[in-house]
């Protein structure tokens, strides 16, 4: 019983959202425009949209300022640190789903608040524990640190999709003489692959955009490239061709993320709110 | 003078013992380190600015490969803590801001120079310790003598300078010649100046950092930064001095508030009254701006502002500028201090670094950075010809640099915090009239007593 | 299902145990670190016990009252605006329409975009000479601003970059809660004659309370975890008008030098979020569907 809507209501409706979604995409088409422009251009001319667009930032700094070091940090990082959590986290939200163990209460408590610590606050023990074990300066004392701090992100995520996945499924399994392990990866990993993809888009994005632990754990040879973004802030003469051409680089990975996988990570963000 | 010599027989029995190798090793010197990166922690300063154009004539000659990490000079101090605070860090040669020795020193994070320069293997027979200018070296460098940073038994070398400066004045000639107005010598004519210029010469009189700010009804406004929170401070410190006043008495009991202190507190209330537009918020750059855009007469601070000053992209006052010693006051005192390089304890490559450090302070490298714009640390490069031909200052530079005094600031590890949590304040809340002259440095003796006596300090 | 005992602690070990080690542990740690003085750069084994000097040290402290201050205000000014803008704009966008799929993809793009990239831009963008902002506002005839380092328009600044990222999440959500309305309930509503106004505040709200409260508390929570695009866009300044609590600290700690005052204040942020979150959770309790 839809009534057609009257065709100013429409095209009111679709300005709407042409307005908003420029509004949304306008500072990172400012990010790549600003990184394929020259210097002198930039300072002279803000707002000029017509230009000759140059590889140079890029090639500056990926070979003068190291960033290709920086680039392939923070893919390593964001990469192991994505795998790891992943295979934890799903055999820990299948575990706490499937299974009532002493303890359980408090470890799905514990898990949700950890969620939600502010990462500056971890920021002086880490640097000190860090320190005394010896990790500082090391790509896997990073990968460490991710995987334990998206865990309880992670875990939350995944067990609203094991949850998803009939139970009856698995008993079938089990009545036709499945080990319990091969119950989990036979019957619910496959069931589960959209939920995981979510979950590793959220968790990799996390892993690659997180600066202030990076900051704080990280020297020359071990640095992401969030850090080295803030580094090229001096306060005086900030070369934005540069800084955009970082920016950009940090922005990529999501992007097409988001472009590739829209529904999966919107369905995401919405199942444990949406369906409660 | 005694302390001149102090500094000269120290530098010669560090020295000495280098001497009778050369030649061959010299040339052997780098060759070990080939191939190997020295990484140097720097501010966004000039003087490290022209530094950089030397750096690729270093690794031609010695093929040691430099990486410098640049860093806004406000943000350098927590850049280099938190390296220095790891089992082993980035950096084999950090840049400090001289006010941080103390610190470095006491919590044990950078290394004594002495070794490396009496390393046959390592040391330059033509380095020439004594060349290098004796207040510079004293102030930048030593740690552990007298008061804890002066020249004297116990002080050891833990860096050398490299963007060192003094105070000296900086006159604009034409306004000057204008109104027929004389250089002041005194600070007598100091004084009688500023109203003088405030009224016939359209632009303020004297550019001075301020940075008391609009807002400083809360103290907030000087936040966690050595060179933020204490503009206010440094300033007065800058006229306590030659006013035969100090921070404290021979015992480190506060005496600022004497009647020398607070009449240094209302000349600089006087400054700021007939200071340029905005004077209140000023800070280092702001004042340095004012100055090079025509909107002060007069300007009191650092000897580095000297190549900017000259340089047509920056300043509008070129050619149009004189310069002049700090006034006198009961004597002459000009400042001294700013930067130096040290080697952090946990460097990697401290011998490389070291060498690198030799290299840049030798008697050819300052003189070619002192030509591309950077601040002159030798005697030889004040002297230079060609140096003086291009900066004709520098004639004064010698004759302030004579007249520096080491101790016109207690740069004791707790300086830092006193500087910008009581005295900034203090001085802050006297310049934008809050509290009297007398009531502001009054009110700050309790807190100054209470963090030396946490210190340490027996008062 | 009879499984073996040991089987559940084999799927959830491994992670409880790095958590453990790596999460929870250097939280734990805050607190410890709260009641030592200790100065950047010097051992920890030189690090003296004060006990609840630190605390006292902080709540005497005005600049920390400040900073809660401002993070008070940070929060309630964004999330407000946010929760007022997505909902408002769900209600009036909420007709399905060909193509809404590729708008929610654009959509969803600031938030998924690192912080600090965010914060660059934003810092462009705001810059007093060369920024895009400042250049469109002269173009019109506008003075330009000298946004950064002017205290009222910096947290402007913050409020506007941290609006820009998050507003379209909630729009997503609230978008997402509104399909999942039972349509029959809408239905009934409009044949019984409800107008507008009531159809909104008296229908379809109240009926997707449940998701605005759990989306209002996600973003409260976050808005005191903001760290990044304040630390690139004014690092606190200027002054300290822009020093949110997460700033503070770090500043306390790695500018200041103070890691024990920095734990302390740690320690408050740490509990003022978990309130939050214990809030959060009773409202989400994600283990409702319990069988």
């Amino acid at each position: 019983m839809s009534m057609k809507r009257p065709l100013p209501l429409v095209i009111g409706h679709y300005t709407m959202l042409i307005v908003l979604a420029v509004l949304c995409v306008l500072p990172i088409l400012i990010i790549f425009a600003t990184s394929l422009r020259q210097q002198v251009q930039i300072f002279a001319e803000p707002l000029n949209f017509i230009f000759m667009p140059t590889l140079e930032n890029y090639r500056a700094v990926l070979e003068e300022d190291n960033l290709n070091r920086y680039l392939w940090n923070s893919l390593f990082v964001g990469i192991v640190s994505t795998v790891i959590t992943l295979v934890l986290g799903c055999m820990a939200a299948y575990g706490l789903a499937r299974f009532r163990f002493p303890g359980r209460q408090a470890v799905a408590y514990t898990t949700l608040l950890l969620r939600t610590v502010p990462l500056a606050v971890m920021a002086i023990p880490v640097f000190m524990i860090w320190n005394q074990w010896q990790l500082v300066n090391s790509l896997w004392g990073l990968v460490l640190l991710y995987v334990a701090v998206n865990l309880p992100f992670t875990i939350w995520l995944l067990y609203g999709f094991v949850l998803q996945v009939p139970v009856e499924l698995e008993e079938a399994a089990a009545i036709d003489g499945c080990g319990p392990i091969r119950i989990f990866t036979k019957v619910l990993l496959p069931l589960m692959a959209p939920g995981l993809a979510a979950a590793s888009i959220f968790t990799f994005r996390i892993a690659w955009n997180e600066f202030i632990l990076a900051l704080v754990l990280t020297d020359r040879q071990t640095r992401t490239l969030p850090v080295a973004a803030s580094l090229f802030i001096t306060d005086l003469g900030v070369d934005w061709g540069k800084v955009m051409a970082i920016a950009s680089l940090i922005a990529i990975p999501p992007l097409i993320f988001t472009f590739v996988a829209a529904r999966q990570i919107i369905s995401g963000l919405t199942a444990g709110a949406v369906k409660g | 003078m005694q302390r001149r010599d102090i500094i000269k027989t120290a530098a010669i029995t560090v020295f000495g013992a280098g001497l009778p190798f050369s030649g061959a090793i010299a040339q052997n010197r780098f060759a070990k380190y080939a191939g190997s990166t020295v990484v140097m922690n720097i501010p966004a300063h000039p003087h490290y600015d022209a530094m950089q154009k030397l750096l690729p004539e270093f690794t031609k000659e010695t093929g040691i490969k430099v990486e410098v990490d640049k860093v806004a000079i406000s943000r350098l101090k927590e850049k280099q803590l938190l390296e220095m605070a790891k089992p082993s860090g980035d950096y084999d040669l950090a840049c400090y801001i001289v006010m941080w020795k103390g610190e470095y020193v006491s919590k044990n994070l950078v290394h004594q120079l002495e070794p490396f320069f009496a390393n046959a293997a390592l040391a330059d027979p033509a380095y020439d310790m004594k060349d290098i200018v004796p207040i510079y070296l004293e102030n930048l460098g030593l740690v552990g003598g007298p008061k804890g940073y002066l020249a004297g038994p116990g002080a050891k070398l833990y860096g050398l300078p490299y963007g060192a400066e003094t105070s000296v004045l900086a006159y604009r000639k034409d306004v000057f010649d204008e109104l027929k107005l004389k250089v002041p010598e005194t600070y007598t004519e100091f004084r009688a100046l500023l109203p003088v210029l405030k009224e016939r010469s359209g632009m303020g009189a004297l550019t001075s950092r301020g940075q008391a700010g609009h807002q400083a009804v809360h103290a907030w406004l000087l936040h966690l930064n050595p060179l933020g929170g204490s503009q206010a401070c440094t300033a007065w410190l800058l006229h306590l001095n030659p006013l035969g006043g100090s921070v404290f008495d021979d015992q480190w009991r506060p005496r600022f508030n004497d009647k020398i202190g607070v009449d240094a507190l209302k000349f600089l209330q006087e400054v700021v009254a007939t200071g340029p537009a905005g004077i209140a918020g000023y800070g280092q750059g702001e004042a340095n701006t004012a100055f090079l855009q025509n909107k002060a007469a007069m300007y009191l601070d650092t000897t580095s502002f000297a190549s900017v000053v000259a340089d047509p992209a920056r300043s509008q006052v070129v050619g149009k500028v004189s310069w002049a010693l700090h006034p006198k006051g009961v004597k002459r005192a000009s400042q001294s201090g700013g930067l130096g390089l040290t080697i952090p304890k946990n460097s990697k490559n401290a011998e490389a670094g070291f060498l690198l450090m030799q290299w840049l302070t030798s008697k050819q490298q300052d003189k070619a950075v002192t030509m591309l714009g950077g601040a002159p640390m030798r005697n030889s490069t004040l002297r230079d010809v060609d140096a003086v031909r291009k900066y004709p200052e520098f004639i004064t530079f010698v004759e302030a640099l004579k007249h520096s005094n080491p101790d016109w600031r207690p740069i004791i590890p707790v300086w830092d915090k006193i500087n910008v949590q009581a005295l900034g304040v203090a001085i802050s809340e006297a310049l934008t009239g809050k509290k009297s002259a007398e009531d502001a440095l009054n009110g700050a003796v309790p807190q100054v007593t209470s963090i030396m006596r946490e210190a340490g300090y027996k008062i | 299902m009879r499984t073996a005992r040991w089987v559940p602690f084999f799927y959830v070990g491994p992670a409880v145990l790095l958590m453990a080690a790596a999460c929870l542990y250097p939280v734990l740690t805050a607190f410890q670190l709260a009641g030592y003085e200790w100065s950047m750069g010097t051992p920890w084994e030189s690090a003296q016990w004060v006990g609840w000097d630190n605390f006292r040290l902080a709540f005497g402290n005005e600049r920390v009252w400040s900073s809660l201050w401002t993070t008070l205000l940070f929060a309630a000014v964004c999330v407000s605006a946010e929760m007022a803008l997505g909902i408002a704009l769900a209600l009036a966008l909420e007709h399905k329409v060909r193509g809404m799929a590729f708008f929610r993809t654009l959509f969803i793009l600031p938030m998924m975009i690192a912080p600090i990239a965010v914060g660059l831009v934003w810092r462009y963008m705001f810059d007093a000479q060369f920024g895009p902002i400042n250049a469109a506002l002269v173009m019109v005839g506008l003075e330009p601003k000298t946004w950064l380092a002017d205290p009222t328009l910096a947290f402007a600044a913050i409020v506007i970059a941290d609006i820009w990222q998050w507003t379209p999440f909630v729009f997503i959500m609230m978008i997402a809660a509104l399909a999942n309305v039972d349509s029959s309930v809408i239905e009934a509503s409009r044949i019984d004659g409800a107008g507008w106004w009531q159809m909104t505040f008296r229908v379809k709200l109240p009926m997707i309370m449940h998701v605005i409260a759990i989306t209002l508390m996600m973003r409260l929570i976050d808005a005191f975890r903001v760290l990044e695009v304040v630390y690139v866009l004014t690092f606190g300044g200027p002054g300290d008008s822009t020093e949110i609590l997460s700033l503070h600290i770090y500043k306390t700690a790695f500018v200041g030098q103070q890691l024990g005052v920095a734990s302390a204040i740690s320690v408050l942020l740490l509990v003022v979020v978990a309130l939050l979150s214990w809030g959060a959770l009773r409202l989400s309790n994600p283990m409702k569907d319990e069988r």
